[in-house]
């Protein structure tokens, strides 16, 4: 493996790679703004500049130093080079860059959403001056709102146009571009557009300093409160990787988590935006045929339990299961063990997810490599829920079933764990609806829960540990954020409890069984390195 | 140094009445496309030699040679593209424009020759936005041409048709640079590109390409036609050649005077501009002002390639002479120079963007009568740090207006410190500039 020498420190890396990455690669910082793996290489914010001594093509042990400053982003790593980034020569365009960035820049942290995780503050605080000569006026951009989801504060940019290179080499869509000339420069959408694709958020992430701004966490939170948890996007079949930003039991963002075989750095704006499910429209006490109960947590899981033992008294075969791929693939085995053990006939189902049209494939107008894919499917885990049902057999019946097995007086009673977006299936519900016993397990007080026997309320997937199954049957562990909300636990533990297990439920304790039973892939999952805070830099010593 | 008449402007009367526009025929019957048919007896390798003997270094700044420049095509890969730059923006500079008002035959005979050398496809006249009668005449010159099958044929002993286009900029001074003038030819923002890959390898649309200045394909007729002997009998050992001087500022006679390189700036202006007008001579700019400023002392500097390594300046540059006297007010003259860098800036780099126009906001505070001692050593500090490290930025801009301020500070100290006053209080910062803007 080739390596060279930074600051003292070896470096190693594989393949080529450029100064920069493999530093980064190293976990080993060189400040840079405009350079991001993601996209293509411009050099122009000149602060990765290094004083680089290479080996002599014709001698190499014999080390030439570069007369001049070299961008680390662009120069590619040689084997047996050294590298300075904190040589005296270095530092002063470190400084001088930062002094520059800074000339024009209204330096309003204290009102400003990025502050906290802004490159501009850490570089500033290792690199900058305490004080500003400058003493003329500083330019004045306005605020401008691009787009649907996006606000940009054109005079905190640094024009690094990572933005519009995002826009132009992943998204593809090019709304983004550089009006002006020199110091007047800004960023803008061409007259009559808006920053409008699906995945228009992620500019906001890319964005080094706080200019481009998320319209809906705008103002909600200082970024040093929030609590950043490993999770999987609940939304699609994807699997896409994203933290989970919460603090103090609520969720304020969501964002894309690096995984290079999956969702790389970028998430589409649907599952960046689509956790209000988590707060709004809750259900938060059980609800017997439309009244809701003074019921304690044991009571109401005493109430379900009877009441499908009753239904299943004497009638095996007459009881159903109706899973849905939101759920973990854990608590839909538990349910379905549990569903087996009181009748060992009983129907096992899963829903049907929403496919929204076709496969969005996001492609590099340039090269026409495939860039992002959002996918049609809309629900995490059927794969999942398949293997589950695949697994257990007997009666497995298809969603388009049921209503004629209900009709036709097979099915007498149903547990349905609904999905936590309300998609409706109205065949499905009023077949439903028409049973003597119709238990429910929900997020929310809508759909069928006002028609049921019992409903009880349980939490979303930010309450609750698991794994998902992507549609390329990539099995992914995510996280519990936040603590359930009042009165509601998650189908896991209801399960786990009526199974009679013992302490409190356990998502690794369900993998480990499920792979007793055969699903030996699920002792294996990884669980997702857990991030507390906000990663913090690693300052070197000047 | 045998400089016996003009060469370059042998078609063009010294007399601006007797001047005028040379047609083809005009220009045929004088001997012209000669040149071009001698060359295309030669094989391409023969061409390429005789210009690397002839010692011909680019006309348009830089001063590379343009033998070496050819030689770094790869072998095999086409098409090839000529980008001619004719983006000539540099304030005190119009030679280029100078010789296609009167005569652009003898461009477009050097792009036919270096096109038959480098087997290029296809050639671009890029010119300057702001030169819409030049694009003119070069249109009407390309059309006379084209009718001669001069170009749109194949290159003899090839499949390759040969043609070539005027394409006109949008007024922006850094597509001048190289890399930006790419950028700007494929229909992008003229950004200068990172290098590697450099234009040789990868320029216009991703293929091979020599960038070439006008005046250097036009000497190419005259090597091809006279030898290199002859060439090089002109000029200094390291600059070979005759080369067009335009001189402007306070001079008699302003005007673009073609000698061999090696020629004193004295020289330059009593023997040809007329001399020094109204006053006594104090400073002057060799060749766009981007190279920086020439001190009192060094009215007699020779102007060749080698003057920024002898006389503190960047170098040669375009030749385009800039002459200040005693009545010159130099701060003033600073700050018009770096006015024009901030304007320009592409705005890429971030040193380039916003040190010029920081630069600038200082020099409008020290004309309007706000300088402050420190602002001396802060200009300073700011030049240097833009870009007294080359590769601190991508394209040389930021170089360029750091040698201005920097020699303009160092040759003529007095000038600034006068002007910088220590009983200044703060917060006068909006008075002055409102003062500066008007």
């Amino acid at each position: 493996m080739p390596t060279m020498d930074v600051d003292g420190k070896k470096i190693a890396w594989e393949g080529k790679k450029m100064i920069l990455q493999a530093c980064l690669d190293a976990g080993m910082e060189i400040p840079h703004y405009c350079y991001h793996q993601g996209l293509s290489i411009v050099a122009s914010c000149r602060i990765c500049l290094v004083e680089i001594e290479s080996p002599d093509p014709k001698d190499p042990a014999k080390l030439v130093k570069v007369p001049k400053l070299v961008p680390s982003c662009q120069t590619p790593a040689v084997d047996g080079m050294k590298v300075h980034s904190i040589s005296p020569k270095s530092i002063a365009n470190q400084k001088a860059v930062m002094e520059f960035l800074l000339l024009n820049h209204p330096l309003d942290c204290p009102v400003c959403d990025q502050a906290g995780e802004c490159h501009l503050q850490d570089y500033s605080y290792q690199y900058g001056r305490s004080e500003s000569r400058f003493e003329e006026d500083k330019a004045k951009k306005p605020k401008k709102d691009i787009g649907k989801h996006v606000v940009l504060y054109s005079d905190r940019c640094i024009m690094c146009t990572r933005c519009v290179r995002f826009t132009r080499e992943i998204s593809g869509t090019g709304e983004l571009a550089v009006f002006g000339r020199g110091h007047r420069e800004e960023i803008d959408v061409f007259q009559g557009k808006s920053l409008d694709n699906p995945l228009s958020g992620n500019v906001i992430d890319i964005c080094p300093v706080g200019a481009l701004l998320d319209k809906d966490f705008l103002f909600t939170q200082r970024v040093w409160f929030l609590k950043k948890v490993p999770s999987i996007s609940p939304f699609s079949s994807g699997g896409e990787n994203i933290f989970i930003e919460h603090n103090q039991g609520r969720v304020y963002r969501i964002k894309p988590r690096f995984n290079a075989n999956v969702n790389k750095w970028w998430i589409s704006d649907d599952i960046r935006y689509g956790w209000d499910f988590v707060h709004n429209n809750r259900l938060q006490t059980p609800v017997a045929k439309g009244v809701p109960q003074e019921l304690s947590a044991a009571q109401g899981i005493g109430q379900l339990d009877q009441a499908v033992k009753k239904a299943a008294a004497g009638n095996a075969g007459s009881t159903m299961l109706i899973l849905n791929a939101f759920d973990s693939t854990e608590e839909m085995f538990l349910a379905a063990q549990w569903m087996r053990r009181i009748d060992p006939q009983a129907w096992l189902v899963v829903t049907e997810p929403k496919i929204d049209g076709q496969d969005q494939i996001f492609k590099n107008p340039a090269s026409g490599a495939v860039t992002h894919i959002i996918y049609a499917e809309k629900a995490p885990n059927r794969r999942g829920a398949e293997k589950v049902l695949a697994k257990l057999g007997g009666n497995v019946c298809k969603l388009v079933d049921v209503p004629g097995k209900i009709r036709a007086g097979q099915v007498r009673s149903a547990l349905v764990l609904a999905d936590p977006l309300g998609h409706a299936d109205q065949e499905l519900e009023t077949a439903l609806v028409g049973l003597e016993t119709l238990l429910v397990l929900s997020t929310r007080p809508d759909g069928l829960v006002s028609q049921a026997t019992l409903a009880l309320p349980v939490c979303t997937w930010a309450e609750k540990s698991g794994v998902f199954e992507n549609h390329a049957g990539l099995i992914q562990a995510f996280k519990q954020a936040i603590a359930p909300l009042d009165n509601t636990r998650s189908t896991g533990s209801i399960f786990w409890d009526l199974m009679d297990l013992a302490g409190t439920y356990d998502a690794a304790a369900v993998r480990h069984m499920m792979s007793e039973a055969g699903l030996a892939e699920y002792d294996a999952v990884a669980l997702p390195e857990h991030h507390e805070t906000i990663e913090l830099m690693q300052f070197t010593e000047l | 140094m045998a400089f016996a008449g003009p060469v370059l402007l042998k078609r063009i009367p010294d007399d601006p009445a007797k001047r005028k526009l040379i047609n083809i025929e005009e220009y045929i019957a004088t001997g012209g496309y000669e040149s071009l048919r001698k060359a295309q007896s030669m094989t391409p390798d023969q061409i390429i030699q005789l210009v690397i003997d002839s010692n011909l270094r680019g006309r348009g700044g830089a001063g590379f040679p343009c033998g070496s420049k050819w030689k770094f095509l790869p072998k095999d890969i086409h098409p090839r593209y000529l980008a001619v730059n004719f983006d000539e923006s540099e304030p005190g500079t119009f030679k280029d424009r100078y010789l296609t008002d009167y005569d652009p035959h003898v461009l477009l005979e050097g792009i036919a020759i270096a096109a038959y050398t480098n087997r290029i496809a296809v050639s671009y006249i890029y010119i300057r936005g702001e030169y819409h009668r030049q694009a003119r005449i070069l249109e009407k010159a390309l059309e006379e041409a084209y009718a001669r099958g001069i170009f749109g044929q194949k290159i003899p002993g090839t499949d390759i048709a040969h043609n070539c286009y005027v394409h006109r900029g949008a007024g922006a001074y850094i597509c001048g640079e190289e890399t930006g003038l790419l950028e700007s030819l494929e229909g992008k923002r003229g950004w200068p590109r990172i290098k590697p890959p450099f234009p040789a390898i990868a320029g216009a649309f991703a293929k091979p390409t020599i960038i070439n200045n006008v005046e250097t394909l036009a000497c190419l007729p005259y090597i091809i036609e006279h030898g290199a002997d002859w060439f090089k009998a002109m000029g200094t050992a390291s600059s070979a050649g005759p080369k067009l001087f335009g001189v402007s500022g306070l001079v008699n006679k302003p005007g673009v005077y073609e000698e061999e390189l090696g020629i004193k700036m004295s020289t330059l202006i009593e023997k040809y501009a007329g001399g020094i007008k109204g006053g006594k001579y104090r400073a002057a700019i060799p060749g766009g002002v981007s190279m920086g400023v020439l001190g009192t002392d060094q009215y007699d500097a020779e102007l060749d390639f080698d003057i920024g390594r002898k006389y503190n300046v960047l170098g040669l540059g375009t030749a385009g002479v800039i002459v200040m006297t005693d009545k010159t007010d130099l701060v003033v003259m600073l700050r018009n120079i770096v006015r024009f860098f901030a304007h320009e800036s592409c705005g890429q780099c971030t040193p380039c963007r916003e040190g010029t126009a920081w630069m600038h906001k200082m020099l409008n505070r020290i004309v309007a009568g706000y300088g402050k001692p420190h602002d001396f050593d802060l200009l300073m500090e700011v030049g240097l740090s833009m870009g007294s490290m080359p590769g601190t930025t991508i394209c040389g801009l930021a170089d360029g207006a750091n040698w201005a301020v920097r020699t303009f500070l160092q040759k003529f100290p007095e000038d600034f410190k006068a002007r910088l006053k220590s009983d200044q209080v703060q917060g006068v910062t909006l008075d002055a500039q409102a003062a500066a803007a008007v």
